[in-house]
């Protein structure tokens, strides 16, 4: 029998519906096989796809929410590429999703913070529902070394050490190159004889 | 990405778990209160058993007035951020009325003013204003960023879903 699991936010409201895999052993309220989905937004056109488009943007979105908590957004897409989610100005974020349609022209959605929270939680309500038995390929959350948080410094801010060294070592060098160079000294003409001792 | 490991939460991770329990209790009047309840709520007595206790571990916030040495242990850090993610999960309809861009500019600036004015008495009350992290928190306008960022990293670690992510990026690197 079909089931439905539907996860509500202000602005944004995911329906996922599918079937139990009786295979499986799995019970008549747990969903194994996604038969379709649909994602509805206020004052946006409505989503829909297959298990694979599913998965798709969560393995854009939850990881560019992952960066996001850590003040370094960048680029983000699927496995497959069909979904990418990237910084677009000050709070705001551009979900592109790819059509496996030939012909189809990609969607363009902007989403301030507030939208892009509430699609977060949809998908996190979906990831954790106990009732949907399914495998999704999503990346663990890691820690971010170094090397990828040196983009939330302003590349003007992380210039300026180094740029002030170089020009403080050009600025001694030059100076000390103006300084006159030591005359030299015949040793043996201003050396004086030992006076004897009385 | 770095391998998750067990190691304690960097300084710079303490620091922004307190701030944004901070920013809880600015959010909410009753926020203090609320973190002990749902710590009962959620089964960390053991960890978090009081007030004093709450207190004590937050103090290993290197910005704090009375800073403690040494670093949380891994089942503390956990539990403030289950707190935490529960708090968050709580005051979600007014984190998200905040980073809404659809609310009218007037009612969203009262918003932002009624909370920056709640955090700054915060602030002043328990960080050490000698430091230089806690006087751009204060800045009006350049420490705008910053507050938007603590409010931002609720609105995405709310719920159980934001554990694991907002542990991740409490571990980052200290950059």
């Amino acid at each position: 029998m079909k089931q439905t699991l539907r996860f509500d936010q202000i602005s944004c409201r995911l329906q996922v519906e599918g079937l139990p895999d009786v295979s499986a052993g799995q019970g008549s309220d747990a969903i194994g096989i996604v038969t379709g989905w649909n994602l509805q937004w206020a004052g946006r056109p409505e989503l829909e796809g297959k298990k694979e488009h599913l998965q798709a943007l969560m393995q854009a979105v939850l990881p560019y929410a992952r960066l996001l908590l850590s003040d370094a957004p960048r680029l983000q897409h699927s496995l497959d590429q069909s979904v990418q989610v990237t910084p677009a100005g000050p709070g705001v974020h551009r979900l592109t999703l790819r059509s496996s349609q030939p012909d189809t022209p990609a969607l363009e959605v902007s989403l301030d913070d507030a939208e892009l929270a509430d699609l977060v939680r949809v998908l996190d309500q979906l990831r954790l529902e106990p009732r949907l038995q399914l495998q999704l390929e999503l990346p663990a959350a890691q820690p971010l070394r170094g090397r990828q948080l040196q983009a939330r410094i302003p590349k003007r801010q992380r210039l300026a050490a180094p740029v002030a060294a170089l020009l403080v070592l050009g600025v001694s060098t030059a100076a000390s190159l103006l300084l006159p160079a030591p005359k030299l000294v015949n040793v043996e003409a201003t050396t004086s004889k030992p006076t004897p001792r009385r | 990405m770095a391998s998750p490991t067990a190691a304690p939460l960097p300084r710079r991770g303490i620091e922004r778990l307190d701030l944004m329990l901070l920013c809880a209790e600015a959010l909410d009047l009753n926020g203090a209160e609320a973190t002990l309840w749902l710590s009962e709520e959620l089964g960390l007595t053991e960890v978090v058993s009081d007030r004093v206790e709450l207190w004590k571990q937050r103090c290993h916030n290197p910005l704090r007035r009375h800073v403690r040495r040494g670093s949380l242990t891994p089942s503390e850090t956990d539990a403030l951020i289950q707190v935490l993610c529960s708090q968050s999960e709580r005051l979600y309809p007014l984190l998200r009325a905040l980073l809404s861009a659809q609310e009218p500019l007037d009612i969203s600036q009262q918003r932002w003013a009624l909370f920056e004015e709640r955090l700054r008495e915060l602030i002043r009350e328990r960080l050490n204003p000698r430091r230089s992290g806690v006087q751009t928190l204060l800045d009006p306008v350049g420490g705008a960023p910053q507050r938007r960022q603590l409010i931002r990293t609720m609105a995405l670690a709310a719920g159980q879903g934001g554990f694991e992510r907002l542990k991740a990026s409490l571990m980052d690197a200290s950059s």
